[in-house]
C-alpha cells in the first residue's frame, strides 16, 4: 500500500533530458537574442537617422523587460504550469519581431523588439529554469549546467547566422525571419510535460470529466508539490472566495520569501554581483580595439570566451552535482563570482594580446561557472516548491543592477579615459559579492543544521498531531527553512518514513 | 622603427581637404640598429631637400596648394639595411556602407556618406548603364531626398523604391583640393524573397509541435491503459 501510494519524486531522467534540451533552447533564445541583435543596430541608426544612443536604448528596453517581467512570468507559472506559458511567449516573440520588421519609426522598434519581444523572452526564461526543478533533484547541477550551456552555443550560432540574414535580406527581412526562428521557443515549450505530484489524482479526474489530459495535468502542476507527502492538494479555484487578498497575492507570488534567510542572502549577494558582472562583455572588444588590437581579432576574443563558456557550463554542473561539493554548492558559487572577480582586477595588468586572449579564457570559465549555478543555488536554497516565486523576485530585483552596470562602466571609461577603472571596479564589485555569500552561506549552513536539529528531538513527539495542522503554507516552510535540498539521499528516505506514518 | 608623424604604420594616409601646410616627419626608435643612415625624401623619382634635421628625425615641410601637390611622399633610410616609409596625401576618403544595401519595394533606402574634414560640396549621382547621372531632389521631390545631418555627413533617401531602382550609386564630396567618390550598391528585393524562408520556418514549427503532442496523446494513452490495471489492484 505504502509503494502505491506514494507520489514519485523528481524523475531526475528519461523525458527529463528531452526537457533540459528544450530549455536549452528557451534559455539559449532569452540570453543571446538580445545579444545577437546588435549586429543591426549601425543600419538601423543609418536608416532612421538616430544617434547611437537612442539606438542602444532598444536593447536596454528589452533587457529591462526580460528581468523586470520575471514576477509576471513567476505568477503566471504559479497558475498555469511552465507549458502554456513558454508557448504563449515563444509566440509573443515571434509576433513581435514579425511585427518589427514592418516598423516605420524608432518607437514602433522600442515597443516590437524592446517590449514585446522582451516580454515573449521573459516568458521563456523563467519557466524553463522552474522546469529543471521540478524534473531533477539528484541530477539538478548537470542538468542546470546543461540548460544554461544554451546561452553561448545561441549565441555562436545566432552571431553568424544574423551576419547571413542580414547581407542577404537587408534588416527588415532579418527580423521577419528571427519572428519565425523564435517561434521554435513553443517548439522548446511543447517538450515541458507538466509533471506534478497530483499526477495520480489527475489521471482518474480526467476519465472521469473527459478533459483533455494536457489540461489536467497543468491545472494540477500550478500546486508545486514535489515531494513525497500525501498532503490533501487546495484546489486553488475553489478557495478563492474564502481567503482574503494577501493570502490570494500570496498564492501566485510567495512574498513570504523575504522572510526567508537563504533568499535574503542569495538576493543581496547577487544584486550586488550583477553590478559588475556583463560591464567586461560589453566592454571586452572595445578595451581590446582601444589596445591596438584590429577589429577581427578583438571579435576574436569574445569567440574565445564563448567557447569556453560552453564547455565550462556542463562541466561546472557535473563538478557541482558530485558529492563532494553538491552539500558545500554554496561556497563553490561564491568561489566562482570571487574568481571572476580576481580575473577583472588582473586584466589591466595584460597589455599584449596573449596576454587578453588568457584573461578571454579565464573570463570565459568564471563566467560559465557562475551563470551555470545562478539558479541551481537558488533552488538549493528555497526549495523546488517556492521557486517559482523566488525566481520572479530576484530577476526583477537584478533588473536594476544589470542595467546600471555596463553605463556606470561606461561613465568611468569616459571619466578617466581609460579602461582599467572599469575593470577594477567590476573586480571589486565581484569579489565583494563573492566574500559577502561566502561568510553569510556559512553562517546559513550553521544555522540550518541546528534547526536540523532541533527538528530531529521534535519529531520524537507524536507525528499525527503535526500532519493534521499542517496545511500547505506550514509545510513548506518546514521543509524549505531545514533546506532539504542539502541532503536529497537523505530527504528522500524520510518521506518515505513520513508516508508510512501518515497513513 | 620608423614612426611618422603620428602613427606607427610605415603607410599613413593623411587628409588634406583644402591648401595647407604639412609637416612629415621620419623619426628614427633609439634602440634600432640602424646607426647614422643616410635619409632621403623622395616623392616619385623628384628627390626633396630636407627642411631640417635633428639627431634622428628628418623632417620637410611642404606647402599644398592645389591637386598636383599631393600624391604620395617617402623618406628612405639607407644604412646596413633600408627602410622607408610612405606617406600618401590625398583628399579625405568618404566613409560609408561596403556591402550591397538591400531594401524592399514600397520602402525607403538610405544611403550615407561621411568624411573627416567637411566638403564644399556634396553630390550624389546614379548611374544609367555606363552614364553617371546626377541625382537632383528638388525635381523629384517624391523620389529623392537628400538630408544634411552635419557639415560631413550627408544622406540620401530615395522613397517608393521599385525594382528598377536596384543598381550603382555614387556620392562625391568636392573639397577645394579634389574630390572623392564611393560607391553604393542598391538591391532592391520583393517582399517574397524573405517569406519563402520564414514560411519554410513556421512550418518546421508547426511540424515538430504537432508531432509533438501527437506522441504525448500516443505515449499516454499506452500509460492510461497499464495504469488501469494498476489503479484496479490499488482498490483490492
Amino acid at each position: 500500500a505504502a509503494e502505491a501510494g506514494r507520489a514519485p519524486g523528481p524523475p531526475d531522467g528519461g523525458w527529463g533530458w528531452v526537457v533540459v534540451f528544450g530549455a536549452f533552447v528557451s534559455i539559449g533564445f532569452a540570453y543571446a537574442f538580445p545579444k545577437g541583435l546588435a549586429i543591426f543596430f549601425k543600419e538601423i541608426q543609418d536608416f532612421f537617422g538616430t544617434s547611437y544612443s537612442e539606438i542602444a536604448w532598444v536593447s536596454s528596453i528589452m533587457l529591462a523587460t526580460t528581468y523586470g517581467a520575471g514576477p509576471i512570468s513567476s505568477i503566471l507559472v504559479n497558475r498555469y504550469g511552465s507549458r502554456p506559458v513558454v508557448m504563449f511567449g515563444g509566440l509573443l516573440c515571434g509576433v513581435g519581431m514579425i511585427s518589427a520588421a514592418f516598423c516605420t519609426s524608432i518607437l514602433q522598434l522600442y515597443i516590437c523588439v524592446g517590449f514585446i519581444t522582451g516580454f515573449g523572452l521573459a516568458l521563456n526564461l523563467q519557466p524553463s529554469v522552474i522546469i529543471i526543478g521540478k524534473y531533477f533533484l539528484k541530477r539538478r547541477p548537470i542538468a542546470n549546467g546543461l540548460a544554461m550551456a544554451g546561452s553561448p552555443v545561441m549565441l555562436c550560432t545566432l552571431a553568424p547566422l544574423n551576419q547571413f540574414l542580414f547581407d542577404n535580406f537587408g534588416w527588415r527581412g532579418s527580423f521577419l525571419i528571427l519572428g519565425a526562428i523564435l517561434l521554435n521557443c513553443c517548439v522548446a515549450g511543447a517538450l515541458f510535460r507538466p509533471i506534478g505530484a497530483g499526477t495520480a489524482l489527475v489521471k482518474t479526474q480526467v476519465t472521469e470529466e473527459g478533459k483533455d489530459a494536457l489540461k489536467g495535468k497543468i491545472t494540477e502542476d500550478g500546486k508545486e508539490m514535489s515531494s513525497a507527502l500525501n498532503v490533501p492538494i487546495e484546489n486553488k479555484t475553489e478557495d478563492e472566495g474564502e481567503k482574503d487578498c494577501f493570502e490570494k497575492i500570496n498564492q501566485y507570488l510567495d512574498f513570504s520569501l523575504f522572510k526567508h534567510r537563504g533568499f535574503l542572502i542569495y538576493l543581496i549577494g547577487n544584486v550586488l554581483m550583477f553590478l559588475g558582472f556583463f560591464a567586461p562583455i560589453v566592454f571586452l572588444a572595445p578595451y581590446a580595439k582601444h589596445t591596438g588590437i584590429d577589429e577581427y581579432s578583438a571579435a576574436f576574443l569574445l569567440s574565445i570566451l564563448a567557447i569556453v563558456d560552453m564547455v565550462a557550463r556542463p562541466t561546472t554542473g557535473i563538478v557541482a552535482n558530485s558529492k563532494w561539493v553538491r552539500p558545500r554548492i554554496q561556497y563553490f558559487f561564491s568561489f566562482a563570482i570571487a574568481f571572476n572577480g580576481a580575473c577583472h582586477l588582473l586584466c589591466p595588468l595584460a597589455s599584449s594580446y596573449a596576454g587578453l586572449v588568457v584573461y578571454s579564457s579565464f573570463f570565459g570559465l568564471a563566467f560559465g561557472m557562475v551563470c551555470a549555478m545562478l539558479f541551481e543555488t537558488l533552488m538549493d536554497l528555497v526549495g523546488a516548491a517556492r521557486f517559482t516565486s523566488a525566481v520572479g523576485l530576484v530577476t526583477i530585483a537584478e533588473c536594476c543592477t544589470i542595467l546600471l552596470g555596463p553605463p556606470i562602466g561606461g561613465i568611468l571609461i569616459d571619466t578617466f579615459g581609460d579602461y582599467k577603472y572599469m575593470f577594477i571596479k567590476c573586480g571589486a564589485v565581484m569579489v565583494l559579492a563573492g566574500t559577502f555569500l561566502f561568510i553569510m552561506n556559512y553562517y546559513n549552513y550553521r544555522m540550518l543544521a541546528k534547526e536540523e536539529k532541533e527538528r530531529k528531538t521534535k519529531e520524537e513527539d507524536p507525528k499525527s498531531v503535526r500532519t493534521e495542522n499542517e496545511g500547505r503554507k506550514n509545510w513548506n516552510k518546514d521543509s524549505t527553512q531545514d533546506g532539504p535540498e542539502l541532503e536529497p539521499l537523505r530527504e528522500e528516505g524520510e518521506g518515505v518514513k513520513k508516508e508510512m506514518n501518515g497513513t | 622603427l620608423i614612426i611618422g608623424v603620428s602613427g606607427t604604420a610605415l603607410q599613413k594616409n593623411v587628409s588634406v581637404g583644402s591648401p595647407t601646410k604639412v609637416e612629415l616627419t621620419c623619426k628614427l626608435d633609439e634602440n634600432s640598429h640602424l646607426k647614422n643612415p643616410q635619409v632621403t625624401w623622395k616623392r616619385g623619382s623628384e628627390t626633396i631637400s630636407h627642411t631640417s634635421k635633428t639627431q634622428n628625425s628628418w623632417t620637410i615641410q611642404l606647402t599644398i596648394s592645389d591637386n598636383s601637390q599631393l600624391g604620395s611622399y617617402s623618406c628612405i633610410l639607407k644604412g646596413e639595411v633600408e627602410v622607408s616609409a610612405t606617406f600618401h596625401l590625398q583628399v579625405p576618403q568618404i566613409e560609408g556602407k561596403e556591402k550591397p544595401v538591400i531594401t524592399y519595394e514600397g520602402d525607403l533606402a538610405v544611403m550615407v556618406c561621411k568624411t573627416e574634414y567637411a566638403p564644399m560640396a556634396w553630390n550624389w549621382y546614379m548611374t544609367n548603364g555606363t552614364e553617371l547621372v546626377a541625382i537632383n531632389p528638388s525635381s523629384d521631390t517624391n523620389k529623392f531626398r537628400i538630408k544634411k545631418q552635419s557639415a560631413n555627413v550627408d544622406r540620401l533617401e530615395i522613397l517608393k523604391l521599385t525594382k528598377e531602382d536596384s543598381g550603382v550609386y555614387w556620392c562625391e564630396a568636392a573639397f577645394r583640393l579634389g574630390k572623392s567618390k564611393r560607391r553604393f550598391e542598391l538591391k532592391v528585393l520583393s517582399i517574397m524573397a524573405p517569406l519563402k524562408p520564414f514560411i519554410a520556418v513556421v512550418a518546421e514549427v508547426v511540424i515538430l509541435v504537432t508531432t509533438i503532442a501527437l506522441y504525448e496523446v500516443y505515449s499516454k494513452r499506452k500509460g492510461e491503459e497499464g495504469e488501469r490495471e494498476f489503479d484496479q489492484i490499488e482498490q483490492l
